[in-house]
C-alpha cells in the first residue's frame, strides 16, 4: 500500500471539513479524486501529502508515518503539483524543471548524470523541449502548467499528487497529460489527481473517490461511483450518457431537480 | 586671604560712598550689582572668583560638577540655574551674564525683558583670559579682587621657565570627534607658554578644525594632547581618542590626558594647565622641569 | 516519450557561467579593497609599508596601513557583503523584490539595539555586548515584520510594517541618544542613520566577524530552500524543506549579519536593495545564487562607496550612507516604476 490514510478528519476551527475518510492506493493505480467546490479534495490532498497534518487520523506511507520516513525520504517518494501555478522568481524553464531533483540532491553537489537524465525525460515527456530557455513569463498558461508538470516528474517520485493539472490546458494537452499520468500509473507508480472533468476522471482513472457532504460518498470503479444517484447528491446534476469504442462516458447535462420543461 | 578680605572691604566701602555720592565716581556709573546670574560655565567661574557670595544669585549647574568645573566647592553654596529665561526671570537679577554660544532665544527674551545683560567672549589667548578677569571684576565691582587674581596668575606663569627654542616638542591637539586647537585658540597659547609648538600650525587650520587620525600619526608629534572626556561616558565622539593607533604611538609619542576645564574657560587654572604640559614638555625635550 | 539521446544536448544552464562569474566579482572586491586600502589621508607610501610590515619594523607608514586603513578596509568588505546577502535573502524568503534590511526596518532596529548598549556603558563591561545588541534589535524587527506581514503578504503591507517599525526604531534611538550621560551622544544620530566606516579599529573587525560568519553561513545553506520557494510554500515542503526551520534560519542568519554590522557601523541604506536588482539577471533569477553573488556585490559597492568618501573633496567626510542612497534611491525610483508597469 504507497499510501494509506485511515479515519482522517479535518476541522477549521470548529467546523468540520470533513469526517472518517479512509484511504488507500497502492502502486499501479490512478486514483480520481473528485467532489463538488468546498468538498475539501485540496486539503485532503495535501493531508495525504502531509503537507497538513490532520485533526483526527493518521497516514502511511508503505506503513511508515511521515515522521518516521523523514523529510527528505517522504520528498523522495512523493511528487506534488499544487494547484497555484504560481512562480514568483522568472527563472529559465530548465531550471524550474531541475528543481525537481532537488530532495534527490546533497547540499552543495552539483547536478549529476542521475538528474540531468531525470530532467531531460520530464521535459520530453510534457513537451516543452523547445522552451527550455525560456522564462516562465515568456510561455503561455497552458505550457506553464506543463512546466510545473514537468518539474513534479522530474522528481521520479512513487506517488504523484496532482491538484487540477489540467484545469488550464486546451483539450488535446488535456488528454496528452491525462495520457502521461495514466502511464505513470502503469509504470507501477501511484497516481492521485484531483479533477473536475468527470468525462475524463471516468476514462482515465482506475479508481475514484467522491468526497463530498462531509465524507467519502463513493468510491471504487468509476461505474460504481458515478452513478445518477451519487451524482445528483454530489454535485446536483444529472448526466447524460453513451458509449464509444466500449468505452462509456457521460456529459453533465443539467441542473438535477429542473423540470423537463427546462433548457 | 586676609588681605583679600581688607581689599574686598576697601572696595565695597568704596562702592558704597560711590552710591551715596555720584560725583565722586572715577567714571563708573554703576553700582554693584547684588543679583548677579551667570548662565555659562566660565562666567560661573569668574563670578564665583570675583564676586561677593552674598551678590551672586544663581550660577547654571554645570558649576558644581567636579570633573568640568574648577569651582565646584565655591558653587556649592549657591543656587543654580539650568539656563531657562523663565528661571532667571523668576530670580529678578539686576545683571546676567551670558556666554557668546548660549542658546539665542533665551538671550533674546531677556533682553527683552529689559534685563541688564552682559556677553562674555571666547577667550583666544592668555591677554584675553587676563581681560576676561578685569571685565567680570569690574561688572561685578571688585575691580581690586581681580588685580589680585591675575596678579597671582602672574606670579606664578613667572615661574614656568621657557626652553630654548631648539628644545621645544612638537605637540599635537585631539579633541572629541577629532577636533583640534590651531593658531588664535587659548590652548594653542597655553601649549606655546608651556614650550610646545603646535602641530596644527604646519596643517593650515584656523583656529579649529578636524584633523583626521591618518594626519595625527603621520605627523608624528612628541606629545599628544587628549581631551579627558575620553574617559567619561561613551560616545563615537570621544571614543575616537581612544583608537588603538594611539595606544600604538606609545614608544614615540608621550600621551597626557588634559581635563577640558584647565583651558576652555579663560580663569586661574589655565596656569596648571601650562605647568602641566611644561613638565610634558621637559620630559619629551630631554630638559629638566622647573618644578 | 522520446529517447533522450535523440534531444538536443541539455545546456548547462547550472555550470560554469556561474562559478565565472564568482571569479569575476572576487576579483573586483579585492582590486576595490587594495584600491580602499591606497585610499587615505595622509601621504602614504604603500610599497614601503608593505615591506615594512613584512619586516615588522613598527614605522609610522606601517601603523597608519594596519590600524587605520586596513580596518576600514575590511569592514567596507564583510559590511557591504553581509548587507548584499541578506537583501537577496530577505527578498528571496518574503518574495519580494523591495524586502531589504533597511527597508524593512531590520537596520533601524539594530540601530537601537547597538545604541542601547554603547551609549549606556554595557559595551565596556563586555565587548560582544554591542553586536549582541544589533543583532538582538535586528532580530526583533525581523520577527515583527515576518508575524506583520510574511506568508505571501502584498508589497504594501510589506512596506507599510518596514516604514512603521523603522519610525519606531528612528525614535527610540533619539531618545536613547538624548537620555545618553554623554552630551556628545544627541548629534551622533547621523553616524547611526546613515553609515560611516570612519575611524574604526581592529577589534571592532574582530569582534564582528565570527557572528557575521555565522550569519552569512546560515543564509548560503539556505540557498535550495530559496530555490525551492520559487514554487509557493506547499511545494518547498514537498521538496522537503522545512518551512519553519528555513524562516528561523534566515531570521537568525539576517539578525547575526545585519545587527552586527550595523553595531559597528550605523545602517548603511540601499546596498541591500540594488544588489540583488543588478546581479539577479546575472543569476537566471535563481534566488539561491543570487546570495553569494549579492554579497559580493555588496562588499564591491559598499568598498567603491568608502573609497568616493574619501577621496571626494567635502570635508567633514560625508557619511556612507548619503552616497550610498544618491546611488540607491533613483534606482528605487526606477524599481517602483516599473512594479507599475507590471501590475
Amino acid at each position: 500500500m504507497e499510501i494509506e490514510a485511515d479515519a482522517i478528519s479535518v476541522r477549521f476551527g470548529a467546523v468540520a471539513l470533513f469526517e472518517g475518510v479512509d484511504f488507500a492506493m497502492r502502486a499501479g493505480e490512478m486514483v480520481g479524486l473528485i467532489g463538488p467546490n468546498g468538498a475539501g479534495k485540496t486539503t485532503l490532498l495535501r493531508v495525504l501529502a502531509s503537507l497538513r497534518a490532520p485533526e483526527g487520523g493518521r497516514v502511511r506511507y508503505r506503513g511508515r508515518s511521515a515522521a518516521e520516513l523523514g523529510r527528505r525520504e517522504l520528498a523522495r517518494r512523493l511528487a506534488y503539483l499544487a494547484q497555484d501555478a504560481s512562480v514568483h522568481w522568472p527563472m529559465r524553464v530548465d531550471a524550474l524543471v531541475a528543481l525537481g531533483r532537488l530532495p534527490h540532491r546533497r547540499p552543495f553537489q552539483g547536478v549529476t548524470a542521475a538528474d540531468r537524465d531525470a530532467i531531460e525525460q520530464a521535459m520530453a515527456a510534457t513537451a516543452i523541449m523547445s522552451l527550455r530557455s525560456r522564462t516562465l513569463a515568456q510561455v503561455s498558461s497552458g505550457e506553464r502548467m506543463r512546466v510545473l508538470l514537468a518539474r513534479a516528474l522530474a522528481v521520479d517520485a512513487r506517488v504523484m499528487l496532482a491538484d487540477e493539472p489540467i484545469a488550464a490546458l486546451d483539450p488535446l494537452h488535456q488528454l496528452q497529460v491525462m495520457q502521461l499520468l495514466r502511464a505513470i500509473a502503469g509504470e507501477d507508480r501511484g497516481v492521485i489527481v484531483v479533477l473536475h472533468d468527470l468525462a475524463l476522471a471516468m476514462r482515465f482513472c482506475d479508481r475514484l473517490v467522491l468526497l463530498a457532504r462531509g465524507g467519502i460518498l463513493a468510491q471504487g470503479a468509476p461505474a460504481r461511483v458515478l452513478t445518477d444517484d451519487n451524482l445528483a447528491q454530489a454535485y446536483g446534476v444529472e448526466v447524460v450518457r453513451g458509449e464509444r469504442d466500449g468505452i462509456p462516458f457521460l456529459l453533465p447535462w443539467k441542473p438535477s431537480g429542473q423540470g423537463e420543461g427546462g433548457a | 586671604m586676609t588681605t583679600t578680605r581688607v581689599l574686598g572691604f576697601l572696595v565695597f566701602a568704596a562702592g558704597a560712598l560711590l552710591l551715596t555720592n555720584p560725583s565722586l565716581g572715577a567714571g563708573d556709573p554703576a553700582p554693584t550689582p547684588r543679583r548677579v546670574v551667570s548662565l555659562n560655565l566660565c562666567a560661573d567661574e569668574l563670578v564665583l572668583r570675583l564676586a561677593q557670595p552674598q551678590n551672586v544669585a544663581s550660577v547654571t549647574w554645570l558649576s558644581r560638577d567636579r570633573r568640568n568645573s574648577n569651582v565646584a566647592e565655591i558653587a556649592a553654596g549657591i543656587p543654580i540655574n539650568h539656563g531657562r529665561a523663565e528661571e532667571i526671570i523668576a530670580l529678578k537679577p539686576d545683571l546676567v551674564i551670558a556666554g557668546a554660544y548660549g542658546a539665542p532665544a533665551t538671550v533674546a527674551m531677556l533682553k527683552r525683558a529689559g534685563i541688564p545683560l552682559h556677553v562674555l567672549g571666547v577667550p583666544n589667548s592668555l591677554t584675553d583670559v587676563r581681560n576676561q578677569i578685569k571685565e567680570i571684576a569690574d561688572l561685578v565691582g571688585e575691580h581690586d579682587r581681580g588685580e589680585a587674581v591675575i596678579g597671582d596668575m602672574d606670579r606664578s606663569l613667572a615661574a614656568v621657565v621657557l626652553p630654548a627654542a631648539s628644545a621645544r616638542p612638537r605637540a599635537a591637539v585631539l579633541n572629541p570627534n577629532g577636533m583640534t586647537m590651531a593658531k588664535g585658540t587659548l590652548l594653542d597659547d597655553i601649549m606655546t607658554r608651556a614650550g610646545l609648538t603646535n602641530v596644527a600650525a604646519e596643517l593650515a587650520i584656523d583656529k579649529y578644525g578636524q584633523v583626521p587620525l591618518e594626519t595625527i600619526v603621520t605627523e608624528d608629534p612628541d606629545v599628544l594632547i587628549l581631551s579627558a572626556s575620553r574617559d567619561g561616558p561613551p560616545a563615537l565622539a570621544t571614543d575616537i581618542l581612544r583608537h588603538p593607533v594611539l595606544t600604538a604611538l606609545a614608544g614615540r609619542t608621550r600621551l597626557v590626558v588634559l581635563p577640558g576645564r584647565l583651558w576652555n574657560c579663560g580663569g586661574p587654572a589655565v596656569v596648571e594647565a601650562i605647568e602641566r604640559l611644561r613638565r610634558v614638555a621637559a620630559e619629551a625635550g630631554g630638559a629638566e622641569a622647573p618644578r | 516519450m522520446m529517447p533522450a539521446a535523440a534531444l538536443e544536448p541539455a545546456e548547462h544552464a547550472w555550470a560554469p557561467p556561474h562559478a565565472l562569474l564568482l571569479v569575476c566579482l572576487s576579483l573586483l572586491v579585492l582590486v576595490l579593497w587594495c584600491i580602499s586600502l591606497a585610499t587615505g589621508y595622509a601621504p602614504l607610501d604603500l610599497a614601503q609599508a608593505l615591506s615594512d610590515i613584512a619586516n615588522g619594523n613598527k614605522t609610522l607608514g606601517a601603523l597608519v596601513l594596519v590600524e587605520l586603513r586596513l580596518p576600514r578596509a575590511l569592514l567596507g568588505c564583510f559590511v557591504g557583503f553581509s548587507l548584499g546577502i541578506t537583501g537577496a535573502g530577505m527578498q528571496g524568503l518574503l518574495r519580494n523584490p523591495l524586502a531589504e534590511p533597511g527597508i524593512i526596518g531590520v537596520s533601524g532596529a539594530a540601530a537601537f539595539g547597538a545604541v542601547a548598549i554603547f551609549y549606556f556603558g554595557l559595551a565596556g563591561a563586555f565587548a560582544l555586548a554591542l553586536p549582541l545588541g544589533g543583532i538582538a534589535g535586528a532580530a526583533a524587527a525581523t520577527v515583527l515584520l515576518y508575524g506583520l506581514a510574511g506568508r505571501g503578504a502584498g508589497t504594501m503591507t510589506l512596506i507599510l510594517a518596514g516604514v512603521a517599525i523603522n519610525s519606531f526604531a528612528a525614535a527610540l534611538t533619539a531618545l536613547a541618544l538624548n537620555l545618553s550621560p554623554n552630551p556628545y551622544a544627541v548629534t551622533e544620530i547621523v553616524f547611526w542613520l546613515l553609515g560611516s566606516l570612519a575611524d574604526r579599529s581592529l577589534p571592532y573587525v574582530w569582534l564582528v566577524l565570527p557572528l557575521m560568519l555565522l550569519g552569512w553561513g546560515l543564509l548560503i545553506l539556505s540557498g535550495p530552500a530559496l530555490d525551492a520557494l520559487t514554487l509557493g510554500e506547499d511545494t518547498a515542503q514537498s521538496l522537503g524543506f522545512d518551512l519553519a526551520r528555513l524562516r528561523l534560519q534566515l531570521v537568525a542568519g539576517t539578525a547575526l549579519a545585519v545587527g552586527s554590522a550595523v553595531a559597528v557601523t550605523g545602517t548603511i541604506a540601499f546596498v541591500g536593495l540594488v544588489m540583488p536588482h543588478l546581479l539577479r539577471p546575472l543569476v537566471a533569477h535563481r534566488p539561491g545564487r543570487l546570495l553569494l553573488v549579492s554579497g559580493l556585490g555588496g562588499a564591491a559597492l559598499t568598498l567603491a562607496a568608502d573609497i568616493g568618501v574619501r577621496i571626494l573633496p567635502i570635508r567633514p567626510e560625508l557619511k556612507l550612507g548619503v552616497v550610498t542612497a544618491i546611488i540607491g534611491a533613483p534606482f528605487l525610483f526606477g524599481l517602483i516604476y516599473r512594479l507599475r508597469e507590471e501590475a
